[in-house]
């Protein structure tokens, strides 16, 4: 039993998992509940036990496409949508643990590429995806045809708000070191 | 009725593996004398990856594209689903919590701007610019073709944040389709996920997900889909090949966005609406239907 971790996903997330009552609306609905290991209104019957934990060391959170309907049907309010973001957050943080390092890879390469680019450069993306997660023949034969559809840019254009977009970076980082932001 | 004008957020499929939306939606606005100038330097929204591990990254990223739109007059016109749910999520999170707003100010080093109202080409053809103005600018109708309007996930939902129409049975894409001439179709999945960006790290998953959307759709008697989302006519389009190998079927159903279809009906020629980037060819429906 860990309050204080709760009520860190409460703060970030804007919801209050104590308004749950368990109607199973939220899995209902879910189009990714068959994928997970703890269908979504059991997530939220976790964090009202406290144990957030059991949650951070399976692949719901990770399985979660952020598609809204769950939020969007709550007859309590409470948006599980982001608590899901917030649980992923405290994972990204403590680096695992995570059975789904494929999706916490394409999230880190997509941060990376706003970062150095400014803008998404979908074909770095993809590219450099399947190098570091060893599948380099997947969607292989996807390649050819799109270069040749004009939807692979191979050239990527520099944005002028390259320097604002590190800095906002950079700062989240300085304000993530001094304690000032969650 | 004085001339509309919009500062324009593209994103960044719209420069890529979106750009026949893109060129598509330049087409419409400038058909139907509607003003569109792209915000200089706007910078990636974050889309799903950013708020799934870092809000507070994702609602800076919005706001300094808030800031960047003060450049240009004009609400805010957005394409792409993604984007458009991003920026009307940082809109409402940011007016509503003040402790959020303040260290978004500290990170974008600014006062964040949420005056600016954000709307979707939807909301632009339907409540700016009107239905019936636009049926009169029409010169092909679509009489003959049956679409399936599919608005995925994040056009609509949750409630209180894109305000685009009902979450639950919306009719605003279906509004635009009947005004230019198609007939619309009722199906069962036009609110379900196609996967998104699993499309990445997860392509099974997109399988199976995209496989109802397509299955549901061509049950319905729809001749095509109309999209207003990039990944969603990604899963649908790109990958509808390999669906139908990995679930031993034929759909062949062509995979549109809004503005094409809306173009076509304007009487814009089809090679400057990027029809040819589709990859499931349109070509033998449009031979069927005498639309081109």
């Amino acid at each position: 039993m860990d309050i204080a971790m709760v009520r860190k996903v409460e703060a970030l997330s804007g919801t209050s998992v104590r308004r749950c009552f368990q109607c199973g609306k939220c899995s209902a609905g879910c189009p990714m509940a068959t994928f997970m290991d703890h269908p979504p209104n059991r997530i939220v019957r976790l964090l009202q036990l406290g144990q957030w934990q059991r949650i951070l060391a399976g692949r719901s959170i990770w399985y979660c496409v952020s598609c809204e309907t769950c939020s969007t049907r709550c007859p309590n309010q409470v948006h599980l949508a982001s608590i899901m973001d917030a649980l992923r957050k405290l994972s990204w943080d403590q680096d695992g643990p995570s059975k789904e390092s494929y999706v916490q890879l394409a999230n880190r390469l997509f941060l990376e590429n706003i970062r150095t680019y400014g803008r998404q450069y979908e074909m770095r993306l993809a590219a450099v995806f399947n190098v570091k997660s060893g599948q380099f023949l997947k969607d292989m034969l996807l390649g050819p045809k799109l270069l040749s559809k004009g939807k692979l840019k191979v050239f990527h254009q520099k944005n002028r708000n390259i320097t604002e977009v590190e800095k906002i970076f950079s700062r989240i980082e300085e304000m993530r070191r001094k304690g000032e932001a969650l | 009725m004085t001339a509309l004008r919009y500062s324009y957020y593209p994103g960044c499929s719209l420069h890529a593996s979106a750009s026949e939306y893109d060129l598509s939606t330049r087409e419409v606005f400038s058909v139907l004398g509607v003003g569109l100038e792209e915000i200089p330097d706007w910078i990636c929204c974050g889309a799903t990856p950013a708020h799934n591990v870092d809000e507070l990254l994702s609602l800076s990223l919005s706001a300094k594209n808030l800031e960047l739109a003060e450049q240009v007059p004009g609400d805010m016109a957005v394409a792409c689903a993604s984007c458009f749910s991003r920026l009307k999520f940082a809109q409402h999170i940011l007016s509503e919590n003040e402790t959020k707003r303040k260290l978004v100010e500290k990170a974008i080093d600014a006062p964040v701007h949420l005056e600016r109202r954000v709307k979707h080409l939807l909301e632009i053809l339907v409540r700016d610019y009107g239905l019936e103005q636009l049926g009169a600018a029409v010169k092909k109708p679509l009489s003959d073709l049956t679409v399936a309007c599919y608005y995925g996930c994040l056009l609509t939902r949750p409630t209180d944040v894109p305000n685009l129409d009902c979450t639950e049975a919306p009719t605003i894409m279906e509004q635009v389709m009947e005004a230019v001439g198609a007939q619309t179709v009722s199906w069962t999945h036009r609110l379900e996920c196609c996967g998104a960006n699993f499309t990445l790290s997860r392509p099974p998953v997109v399988q199976q997900l995209s496989n109802a959307v397509l299955e549901s759709a061509k049950a319905a008697g729809a001749d095509c889909i109309v999209v207003a989302c990039p990944l969603c006519h990604g899963n649908l389009d790109i990958r509808q090949k390999e669906i139908e190998g990995v679930y031993e079927t034929s759909y062949g159903l062509p995979i549109f966005y809004l503005t094409q279809l809306v173009g076509l009906a304007l009487g814009v020629p089809q090679e400057r609406l990027g029809l040819d980037a589709l990859i499931v060819s349109p070509q033998k429906l449009f031979k069927d239907k005498k639309i081109i």
